[in-house]
């Protein structure tokens, strides 16, 4: 393998329907993990994601009134 | 808080799991230390079939992996699902069911692995009328959860909450798939895979089982039970969603690296190690996040032992997982491989993430499941430090052991020949595997004292009468 265009070389005709099947995925789960990134990292989506990290304390603070829910 | 809660939720089955996974951790860990102390003393197995190794090893993995991590699962998956979606369990009958029948497909594993009654599939020995039991008894804990969910009250599913269903979600697929097989008698079945094949499909399973079962699982109940035993809530809740769908999407691909140097196709291995070392990057934003959610309370790890627990299972989580990708590489790999060090590395993530994890978890659970103060803090304090120490000596001697095995079976000498006998790389372990047996022995008798206080502390709530009270209150709203 004398360079990078031998590394990625294809045989295209070869690729059977698993093959093919395989790469589809592949390459469908990277673009859905992309897309992941992008909606939790937007910074308008900040705040929504954030409060949900209040949720295992929402039931201490409705019988508390501890807005942090620290008991 | 938790009292007027009892006639809200059903905590019954989730106190049952919970002693449950304490006592198999005894049985788990003591027979761990047992079989231990056979690779170091071998007159140990009496010259008994059913107390040698090769039984009694699977009923040590199959103890502790399943009896000990299942009832821990299956009891903080309960518990958490219904304190976050504000719902009581779908369904009561279905949870006793779940209850009922894992712990008998525990009490077949006693009774079938020291009779030789296997598969021979590692991490999937139990042959296949118990295998059926486990996909109906985990596909009803699967259901149970799933319509837990459905019957929130909250219109978000908190974090806990999906990776206890990826987990039940994938080792349905990874358990139904890899116990295919053919049954020829009761007792006795051949897999409907053969060669090349079969590795992998038992690879895959094996490596999902740690990634889904013993990582996804057990994350799930650091997500809840770390924020709450801090009173703070999680650093990062961004982070936790792209560290569950990081997870979800990149764990299916390691098992290949459990194959690297063998019949399997070279490119398979590479891209098991590809995949292996960009996990890292999201196991350590989880590690991350997790101790992170700390900040500004780090003085918590002063007083608060069950909190030390779930902290130091963290950094164990980081350990395990940045040596796990370093080992699945293949310069490495040449070395580690069929060496003590992966069973060091095993022992890391076992002892030190799952069992630490869950060891605060169970904690945790145990004041609010009985309304009551623990027996004795200072036994939990003990109980802290014989099983950090007894981990730390264990890993050592296996990383030492190994790194030794494995530059002993490929040294050579000018002729090139091979410098050592395989005997005497087995004569050079004895020291390493006898500090391997003190290693567990400490952890054990860790576990012993964790017994002790958890059966205490039942009692005292008992004789004090607060769970009875807690019954008694009016439901919570």
């Amino acid at each position: 393998m004398n360079s990078l265009g031998d590394y990625f070389q294809t045989d295209w005709q070869a690729m059977t329907t698993n093959d093919w099947i395989g790469t589809i995925l592949t390459v469908v789960i990277f673009l859905l993990m992309v897309g992941a990134y992008f909606y939790v990292f937007r910074p308008k989506n900040r705040e929504k994601l954030e409060a949900m990290k209040h949720i295992p304390f929402d039931e201490d603070n409705e019988n508390t009134g501890d807005p942090h829910g620290r008991k | 808080m938790e009292a007027s809660l009892e006639r809200k939720y059903n905590f019954d089955v989730v106190r049952w799991f919970t002693v449950m996974a304490v006592v198999y951790l005894v049985v788990g860990a003591a027979v761990g230390v047992y079989i231990a102390a056979e690779l170091a003393w071998p007159a140990l197995n009496l010259d008994s079939p059913y107390l040698s190794f090769g039984r009694l090893r699977p009923l040590h993995t199959n103890a502790v992996i399943f009896a000990f991590g299942g009832c821990t699962l299956m009891a903080t998956a309960f518990y958490t699902v219904q304190r976050t979606c504000g719902a009581r369990l779908w369904s009561d009958k279905m949870a006793w069911f779940t209850f009922w029948g894992w712990n008998l497909v525990i009490v077949l594993a006693v009774i079938t692995l020291p009779l030789g009654l296997t598969q021979s599939k590692e991490y999937a020995e139990l042959e296949w009328p118990v295998d059926i039991l486990i996909a109906v008894v985990w596909l009803s804990f699967t259901i149970n959860f799933v319509m837990t969910i459905a019957n929130r009250k909250s219109s978000h599913i908190y974090v806990s909450n999906w990776f206890f269903l990826g987990m039940m979600i994938m080792i349905v697929y990874l358990h139904v798939v890899n116990s295919l097989a053919i049954p020829v008698g009761l007792f006795k079945s051949y897999s409907i895979f053969s060669g090349v094949q079969d590795a992998m499909i038992q690879w895959w399973w094996g490596h999902n089982a740690v990634g889904f079962y013993l990582t996804a699982g057990f994350l799930g109940i650091m997500y809840y039970f770390v924020p709450k035993q801090a009173g703070r809530p999680i650093y990062s809740y961004r982070l936790s969603v792209i560290h569950f769908w990081a997870l979800m999407f990149g764990y299916v691909w390691l098992g290949a690296h459990h194959l690297q140097y063998t019949a399997l196709p070279d490119w398979t291995g590479s891209l098991g190690a590809a995949v292996s070392i960009a996990m890292i990057i999201p196991s350590w934003g989880g590690a991350v996040n997790g101790m992170m959610t700390l900040s500004g309370a780090w003085d918590r790890l002063r007083t608060d032992y069950v909190l030390r627990f779930l902290i130091i299972a963290l950094a164990f989580y980081a350990m395990s997982t940045f040596e796990g990708p370093v080992m699945s590489l293949k310069t490495v790999n040449a070395l580690s491989h069929y060496t003590d060090w992966t069973i060091g590395h095993v022992h890391s993530g076992a002892l030190g993430w799952v069992a630490g994890i869950s060891i605060g978890a169970i904690y945790h659970l145990m004041t609010r499941l009985y309304h009551t103060e623990m027996y004795s803090v200072r036994l939990i304090n003990f109980h802290f430090w014989t099983a950090t120490i007894g981990t730390v000596i264990y890993i050592v001697a296996m990383w030492v052991s190994g790194i030794m095995q494995g530059l002993m079976w490929r040294a050579y000498d000018e002729y090139g020949t091979l410098a050592y006998t395989f005997v005497e790389s087995v004569d050079a372990m004895h020291p390493y595997y006898a500090m391997r047996t003190v290693g567990g022995a400490i952890f054990l008798l860790g576990a012993i004292v964790m017994l002790f206080n958890i059966l205490m502390t039942v009692r005292k709530s008992l004789s004090e009468g607060s769970l009875s009270k807690a019954r008694a209150l009016p439901a919570a709203a």
